[in-house]
């Protein structure tokens, strides 16, 4: 287990060191982010003011501006691109310098990105965070966050990051057969922008649409991690959504290994 | 060490029809048509021995290669490695190789050298006082040490060359494979590579598949060589063993005191052979000729060309690898 984990944090560090490389974009990147949560921010803002509720089937202006913040928070914690980079490789054939080393092509992948997510929490995710619960402070004239719920908070984030890579991964993998995988990758950043909550809480969506999305594995990816960290989910609810997360996550893991053994089986490596 | 036995790898590959109208029909109904790019070949290599891999262009070497490292499984046969399977086990397998493949680079583009081999150090498990006897020896043999530091993106072809020959020696693996290591690289570096792969040939008992278009690396490195042409074993034996067997030809370089005296000379006439035995060739002031040397001898075509011209330079040589491999890729090809 050692061993393991010296091999792989040797990747994640390199995954730093990488993304240090490229500082300006990566701050280019955290800019373009920030500014489309406050587009999203106003569009949701015109319409609480144009219905004149101060609820909204259940969310305060408040509750939502904290979706608007935090589910795009998440979105970046979970953001993975393994699906092009895996493609690529597979496209360009340097996947075979992966696989002329003694390590896991997934666990190699993924290591090496969290050297990038290091970056993504210190400088985009701790500061939004401080940033959301200033303002509900101000708003709500008391202290809103509370450590249990950023806890679990924090386990379900990592559960949709590892969902997501996974979910990833398996389109990445599709490359062996289509070799090219474009409009595939298009399709699946719709649906799970759709899917997630990202664009609109599942919350809005009428009762029978939303019980079915509820259990995709889509709607573990953001909604879930996000409801949990306002509190929204309590007791059973709580313990049914960490469940499914889990459930799919192994579902995908499994899927995925099944797909890179029939792979490497009728692999045809391109060009030379 | 490596045994090869009866390997054969088919792919299957799409049939398209030309133009636009084949593009459309394409997408509905694909007709696949089975390629075989290595047929039925066998070879053995033991401990300690460099094997020089040649063959043209889509001959079946990086196939082969692959195979051999466990990239790719063949459709029948078997290939026994160190004791093991290639395609069984990868992860197990590859901790004792070494692979370069010469178009495709195993270094961390963004980062400095030495963050790549202080990875491949963790992947590898090597131990750090092995690690950095190591590095001493690489960076001695293939002088590392002015770039060490420099991110990968930023080394000139010859050095990334020799990063990536380092990289994949800094296990010291028990089997090295070199697919291509001198392309595009001039004399010098060259020079410099072929001199590390001798070197640690002999201090490790390395054994290595090479494989090269660069028909000098072989003269300088392989004993042997087995030739792969259209997927079968044409050639399997000793460099010298293939000179004496195709290579009964000698040239003579010359060049003359006045240009105009070529004229004099007509070689096939002259010396009632056939064409395929003779061949001139004339480049400015130097002319070669190449010879059948078992049907003139090399004393009557000095003798010949010292009595008919006056002759300003002269040398009379082996016939270097390269023409015979040309020769005798030209014989497949043509059938004879």
């Amino acid at each position: 287990m050692r061993k393991f984990f010296r091999i792989y944090q040797s990747f994640t560090k390199a995954g730093v060191e990488n993304a240090m490389a490229y500082r300006t974009s990566f701050l280019c990147f955290a800019l373009g982010e920030s500014l489309y949560c406050f587009v999203m921010y106003f569009i949701w803002k015109a319409i609480f003011l144009s219905s004149g509720d101060s609820s909204f089937l259940g969310f305060s202006m408040t509750d939502m501006t904290v979706y608007v913040f935090l589910s795009n928070l998440v979105g970046f914690l979970i953001s993975t691109d393994s699906t092009d980079n895996l493609a690529e490789e597979i496209h360009d054939g340097s996947i075979i310098m992966r696989m002329i080393k003694p390590v896991n092509i997934d666990y190699s992948i993924l290591a090496f990105e969290l050297g990038n997510k290091v970056m993504v929490i210190t400088c985009i995710f701790l500061p939004v965070m401080v940033g959301v619960e200033i303002y509900r402070y101000v708003t709500l004239g008391y202290v809103a966050f509370q450590l249990g719920n950023f806890l679990l908070f924090v386990v379900s984030v990592i559960f949709s990051y590892l969902l997501s890579f996974y979910l990833n991964l398996i389109f990445g993998y599709l490359a062996f057969f289509l070799l090219n995988i474009w409009g595939f990758s298009i399709l699946k950043s719709s649906i799970i922008n759709f899917f997630s909550g990202a664009l609109i809480p599942l919350a809005f969506f009428p009762g029978a649409v939303r019980l079915v999305f509820e259990q995709l594995p889509f709607a573990s990816l953001v909604y879930v991690p996000t409801m949990i960290y306002m509190g929204k989910y309590t007791g059973e609810e709580l313990a049914f959504a960490l469940g499914k997360q889990i459930f799919w996550l192994l579902a995908f893991v499994g899927i995925s290994r099944f797909i890179w053994s029939l792979a490497q089986k009728r692999l045809a490596v391109q060009g030379g | 060490m490596i045994y090869v036995d009866n390997v054969t790898k088919e792919f299957k590959k799409v049939v398209k029809e030309s133009g636009l109208k084949g593009s459309i029909s394409s997408l509905f109904c694909r007709t696949y048509q089975t390629v075989r790019a290595v047929d039925d070949i066998s070879f053995h290599v033991p401990k300690g021995e460099i094997l020089g891999f040649i063959g043209a262009n889509g001959a079946g070497k990086s196939t082969t290669i692959k195979m051999l490292t466990g990239i790719l499984t063949p459709t029948s046969g078997k290939v026994k490695i160190n004791g093991q399977v290639p395609y069984k086990n990868r992860k197990k397998y590859v901790q004792e190789i070494g692979v370069v493949f010469g178009q495709r680079t195993q270094l961390w583009w963004d980062l400095p050298l030495t963050e790549t081999f202080s990875v491949l150090q963790q992947i590898y498990q090597v131990e750090e006082q092995e690690f950095q006897k190591r590095m001493a020896f690489l960076n001695q043999v293939l002088e590392l040490e002015e770039f060490i530091k420099s991110p990968v993106r930023t080394l000139s072809l010859g050095q990334r060359m020799r990063a990536d020959l380092a990289a994949s020696m800094i296990h010291n693996p028990k089997v090295l494979f070199l697919d291509e290591p001198t392309i595009g690289l001039d004399v010098a570096v060259k020079n410099n590579i072929r001199k590390a792969i001798t070197e640690i040939n002999q201090q490790e008992q390395t054994t290595i598949i090479l494989t090269t278009h660069d028909l000098n690396d072989i003269e300088s490195l392989c004993k042997r060589i087995v030739m792969i042409d259209k997927g079968k074993i044409m050639y399997d034996g000793s460099l010298t063993e293939m000179k004496s067997k195709f290579g009964k030809y000698r040239e003579v370089n010359f060049s003359l005191e006045q240009e105009a005296e070529f004229e004099k000379l007509s070689f096939a006439a002259d010396f009632q052979v056939e064409k395929e035995d003779i061949k001139v060739n004339r480049s400015k002031e130097k002319i070669t000729v190449t010879f059948h040397a078992g049907k003139i001898s090399v004393q009557s075509m000095l003798s010949y060309l010292l009595k008919r011209v006056q002759i300003k330079d002269i040398s009379v040589n082996d016939v270097n690898i390269e023409e015979i491999v040309c020769r005798m890729y030209g014989k497949e090809v043509t059938g004879a």
